[in-house]
């Protein structure tokens, strides 16, 4: 029974994270923060624009 | 422009005030691509530049502006009158040109200035020039501010107007065709995304004009909105007829140094894959303090 719980609490967890990542965060924004932590350094482009349309 | 784009990479944008200083930081590789005049951009390969036009900026989103009492009606009404442009290397300037082709005017009759877009609305207010012409929101400021009138819209003269264009390093290109296609992918997402909602216009007049233009958002709003077709962010792929016919005017009127080919300075291979994409654009990330201003 304790294991059930404890499975269940856990997709229940993994399940909320999930929704989190994919509503608010967004994945591409998720992966580039993975990408950040594991030290990966980021492709970069600086655009150049001036303020008319 | 986003510092978070789907892929990771850090896509950062920095703010220029004049077009000299723009094409000094392209060719000093300070800026991976810059949106540039389509013009300058043409001209910047003539003058041996390697770089490539991979987009367009937008479309429409100029207006030639007049005083609120001016008694100038129509385009006739300039002749002898002073305008402003942005530049002589701005489409602006080869469609005041084309203008006056069409209503046979000579070449000299209007007396065109090159004046900083930001510039343009004091000018007119001070009367120091009768008119002007450039792209938003400078148009919209002497409107919205009570003392100016949109004679015409750029799209009532030239349907599919192009102002700026997107050039990037041709460097680029060759070594990481991925960086420039993830580039393109987004503005067009970008695009998408604001001509499909007039909320989407709204809330990025928000964000922009807190973040990046430095303008009251209200001004953005209104430049975004009334009509919400004053400036479109769709249909961006560059098209060699409309380039051809623009290249050809900079060049009678002596604004190009020489012809050049389409093929010379533009790449619209970035640009096929995305034109009539669909994408999922509900959830799109927003960075911390995206609304809280600051750009370099």
């Amino acid at each position: 029974m304790k294991l059930k719980v404890a499975i269940g609490a856990l997709a229940w967890a993994l399940l909320i994270s999930v929704m989190h990542v994919h509503l608010n965060i967004g994945w591409g924004s998720f992966s580039d923060r993975i990408a950040v932590m594991r030290g990966q350094q980021r492709a970069e482009l600086m655009i150049g624009f001036l303020p008319v349309t | 422009m986003t510092e978070n784009s789907t892929k990771g990479t850090l896509f950062q944008s920095i703010k220029f005030t004049d077009w000299p200083t723009v094409k000094e930081a392209l060719i000093s590789k300070d800026v991976g691509g810059v949106f540039i005049l389509a013009p300058m951009a043409m001209q910047l390969v003539a003058d041996g530049v390697p770089i490539k036009v991979v987009y367009l900026g937008h479309r429409d989103g100029t207006a030639i502006v007049v005083g609120k009492e001016s008694n100038i009606h129509d385009f006739g009404d300039l002749a002898g009158k002073t305008v402003a442009i942005p530049s002589r290397y701005a489409n602006q300037n080869v469609l005041m040109h084309r203008l006056m082709r069409e209503w046979n005017m000579a070449e000299n009759s209007i007396d065109l200035r090159e004046v900083p877009p930001p510039e343009h609305p004091t000018a007119l207010l001070a009367g120091a020039i009768d008119a002007y012409i450039v792209g938003e929101p400078f148009a919209a400021k002497a409107e919205v501010d009570g003392f100016g009138r949109v004679l015409y819209q750029a799209s009532e003269l030239w349907p599919d107007f192009i102002s700026c264009v997107l050039v990037v390093r041709q460097d680029l290109i060759d070594e990481q065709p991925e960086l420039i296609q993830e580039l393109v992918t987004g503005i067009a997402k970008s695009g998408k995304w604001l001509d499909e909602d007039l909320e989407h216009r709204l809330d990025a007049a928000e964000v922009a004009g807190k973040r990046y233009y430095f303008q009251p958002p209200e001004l953005l709003k209104h430049v975004l909105s009334k009509p919400p077709d004053r400036v479109r962010y769709t249909r961006l792929t560059p098209l060699k007829e409309e380039f051809d016919e623009i290249m050809e005017l900079a060049f009678e009127i002596g604004v190009l140094s020489r012809r050049v080919a389409f093929e010379e300075y533009a790449d619209d291979s970035f640009a096929g894959g995305v034109e009539g994409a669909s994408w999922d654009l509900k959830a799109l990330p927003r960075p911390e303090g995206w609304d809280k201003g600051g750009v370099r």
